[in-house]
């Protein structure tokens, strides 16, 4: 989807009842509007969104709430909402915001698959 | 204060403009050997202000400045970020609850648990804001 030259981008792909984005490069400011537009159209049309985190090198307010708001609207959905192995710098700032205890979050999808999402 | 920054900066208060504010920054601490951890917080504080004053100060108007001036002082990092938005009013800068589960509103907070003190001055009779950010460092000590 992304051109190899860009600083970040989102891959998606189905794997079993889950729709998987995998977000990659810097999430920020200039592009979370459209991160946080691609999480919202994933859930209109999916019961189950996993976003793996692994490749996110840096992320910011406007990253992480365009995460919260995939998953207020998952939950008010009744739908699975996984944010999968987040890198450390996405682990230290859902830390600092005190998200990591909100978030379901698992090192794979078989982990969340396994604990039910 | 000591008479000259560490790092000052004036950049365009357009998203586009904060990955190059964010590298230059990072390259300043390094060199100060502010330890990566505390580097990174430090770099994202910085960035969710900047960021404020893209969005709330000029409201995400085109053609706003403005400047990242970065001092140390004895055991003190110093970071003051100006503006010529409109100047915000001082009541509503208030960092939320992190216990609240919602989306947006975290800038603050991030600066708030990331430096020992900040204020936000709005200018008197004109356009204009400052913010002044401290955290306390010395070499060594995370």
């Amino acid at each position: 989807m992304a051109e190899a030259m860009q600083q970040h981008g989102v891959d998606q792909s189905q794997s079993g009842p889950w729709s998987v984005l995998d977000v990659y490069g810097e999430v920020e400011l200039s592009w979370s509007p459209d991160l946080r537009q691609e999480v919202l159209t994933v859930l209109a049309k999916s019961s189950a969104l996993a976003v793996r985190l692994a490749r996110v090198t840096y992320i910011d307010s406007s990253g992480i709430a365009a995460l919260v708001e995939g998953f207020q609207r998952a939950r008010s959905h009744h739908q699975r909402f996984v944010l999968l192995s987040p890198s450390p710098p996405v682990r230290s700032v859902l830390e600092l915001a005190r998200l990591d205890r909100v978030f379901p979050i698992f090192p794979d999808l078989a982990a969340a698959t396994a604990a039910g999402g | 204060m000591s008479a000259r920054p560490l790092l000052d900066l004036e950049l365009a208060a357009e998203a586009a403009a904060l990955p190059a504010m964010r590298r230059q920054l990072c390259a300043t601490l390094e060199r100060l050997r502010v330890p990566a951890a505390t580097r990174d917080r430090l770099v994202l504080a910085v960035h969710e202000a900047c960021a404020n004053v893209i969005r709330h100060g000029y409201g995400d108007r085109a053609g706003g400045r403005m400047r990242l001036s970065v001092y140390r002082v004895r055991q003190w990092l110093h970071f003051r970020l100006r503006d010529q938005a409109p100047a915000l009013v001082p009541p509503t800068l208030v960092a939320r609850d992190l216990d609240e589960c919602r989306p947006g509103g975290l800038g603050l907070p991030i600066i708030d648990q990331t430096m020992q003190r900040w204020c936000w001055l709005p200018q008197r009779h004109r356009d204009g804001n400052v913010l002044n950010m401290w955290c306390r460092w010395s070499k060594g000590v995370s």
